[in-house]
């Protein structure tokens, strides 16, 4: 089990990384992409 | 005089969608009349941020006269109160008995015939169901309407300018029946409420508490989901509570709120024991019920409960044979949406009566349902009025039976979640599921298909919320090339 301090070091990157603008760039597309994908199973055609 | 008439009541997300596509399809010999009692369109998910000041009604909210216009769709501004699926004795067409809600023109009738229906009229917010809720002579406010979120953000003006002088404030915000859907809209109000007094730097004078009708936070009214992310899989009831927790927002949840009175709400939970909640602003949203349309049959007897389900919304293809939980299974949902008694009646969104909950019901031990109900808003509405307008097209050109079919139990959704507006340190929630109504049949460990399931936070999810804000609004303006965008 990790001591407080590593766990606290853990939580500031993990809300570092939430805000961190190359990681979220290259996060918006895999969202992006993801959902795109979502979509594309999600629409039927006909019966 | 067109020799078609199809009429699609209400201008939400599925009856705007639904018309629209329906005006693109077919020829200009069919008229596409809209019916809707407001004269605007409301992009209801950036409601969230006029209720926390961020945004204007101006800038969630358009006409839709000049729209309907151009596109070709005739507007009836006008709220529909009878259905005469059968006609009456003088003439067997079909028709809606229509009142006025024009300003001068307010409680004229008038009879619309129809050969095709789609009934789309979205919820009515049931603010009645729990004395003392809702913004209409009650305590709370409410972000279901525009004018609902423009109040909010006065009266949060007001606890903002309290807390300017050093008083501190209790904020509640959540659930304000047993029965509510739409979690997920007071989950977003509640953290960027948060994020908005961090931003006034007031935060340190807040108390804030999310009361709600959830088994536990993260249900959402889906029976809770499973998200993959990172290689783990996490319960949306920790992925929930871990964001509550990182802000300071305290939880109740198994609440069914009795009554709200001036500065604190009353509860009844599952376990039977009762509770307050004390507040200076609180946001509790409604649950949701039928608009309340009636229905007659060619004789002038009532057929209401033949058409509509006890809560108002009208019954579909759907399995309503009452069973238990244990026997709840996906194919109950329905796939068409078309009516099982008249052929040239659909019901699209909100307006439709989903066969039973998808999170498992629960009672107090006063009998008190304590049941979130199916969310089936957003995407899930835009797909099903699509759906229902290609049926209509295709019966329309001599399918013998509706062509497409879109079943909650068949179709994923994505939901992004605001958790804070700002272009830098603003953040949101992605989710995405498949199915929505999980199917343990197909997918018997979580009932859903984690490839498909998952969810994180973070600034992407804000900059996504921004990008369908301005797409989906340029979408319902019927801007150039507007149907390439998804729906």
């Amino acid at each position: 089990m990790s001591n407080p301090s590593t766990q606290d070091r853990r939580r500031g990157f993990t809300r570092f990384m939430r805000t961190f603008l190359p990681w979220q760039m290259w996060r918006f597309a895999m969202i992006n992409l993801k959902m795109m994908s979502l979509m594309r199973k999600s629409h039927h055609g006909g019966k | 005089m067109s020799a078609i008439r199809v009429v699609v009541l209400g201008a939400g997300v599925a009856g705007h969608t639904c018309a629209s596509f329906l005006r693109r399809w077919l020829g200009r010999e069919i008229e596409v009349a809209v019916v809707s009692p407001r004269p605007d369109y409301n992009w209801i998910p950036s409601n969230i941020w006029v209720g926390v000041g961020i945004l204007t009604e101006r800038q969630v909210v358009f006409p839709l006269a000049p729209i309907y216009q151009k596109a070709g769709i005739t507007f009836h501004q006008a709220k529909a109160t009878v259905l005469h699926p059968e006609g009456d004795q003088a003439d067997p067409r079909p028709y809606l008995e229509l009142v006025s809600t024009v300003a001068g023109r307010e409680g004229q009738s008038e009879r619309l015939h129809y050969d095709w229906l789609v009934n789309a009229t979205g919820p009515k917010l049931n603010f009645a169901a729990t004395p003392g809720l809702g913004p209409h002579g009650g305590h709370s406010i409410s972000v279901c309407a525009a004018p609902h979120a423009t109040e909010a953000a006065a009266r949060l003006d007001e606890a903002v300018e309290r807390m300017r002088r050093g008083e501190r404030q209790r904020f509640l915000v959540g659930t304000g029946h047993g029965t509510c859907t739409c979690q997920g809209a007071a989950f977003e109000y509640v953290v960027n409420l948060e994020f908005e007094l961090r931003q006034r730097k007031l935060r340190h004078l807040a108390d804030i508490t999310y009361l709600s009708n959830e088994y536990e936070v993260g249900d959402f009214g889906m029976g809770g989901i499973n998200l993959r992310n990172g290689g783990y899989i996490t319960p949306g009831k920790i992925f929930t509570e871990s964001l509550f927790a990182e802000r300071g927002v305290d939880w109740i949840t198994r609440a069914h709120t009795t009554a709200v009175e001036p500065g604190v709400a009353h509860y009844e939970t599952l376990d039977g024991g009762t509770g307050e909640a004390r507040f200076d602003l609180a946001m509790l949203l409604p649950p949701f019920a039928g608009v309340g349309l009636t229905a007659v049959d060619r004789a002038g007897a009532d057929i209401t409960p033949k058409l509509f389900a006890p809560s108002g919304f009208m019954r579909v293809d759907a399995d309503y044979t009452a069973k238990p939980y244990e026997q709840w299974r996906a194919g109950d949902w329905p796939r068409t949406y078309q009516s099982p008694h008249y052929r040239n009646i659909f019901a699209a969104g909100i307006a439709f009566a989903p066969p039973h909950p998808i999170s498992v019901p629960r009672q107090s031990p006063k009998g008190t349902n304590i049941t979130p109900a199916p969310p089936r808003t957003g995407m899930p509405s835009a797909m099903i009025g699509k759906a229902v307008a290609a049926s209509i097209r295709d019966m329309i050109r001599g399918a013998p039976e509706p062509s497409h079919r879109a079943s909650m139990a068949e179709m994923g959704a994505a939901c992004v979640a605001s958790a804070g507006n700002n272009p830098f340190t603003g953040t949101a929630a992605s989710i995405t599921v498949f199915p929505i109504v999980p199917d343990f049949e197909r997918y018997p460990e979580y009932g859903r298909d984690l490839d498909y399931t998952f969810g994180e936070i973070g600034l992407a999810g804000h900059w996504i919320k921004i990008l369908l804000h301005h797409m989906f609004i340029y979408k319902a303006k019927l801007r150039p090339f507007w149907s390439l965008i998804p729906e």
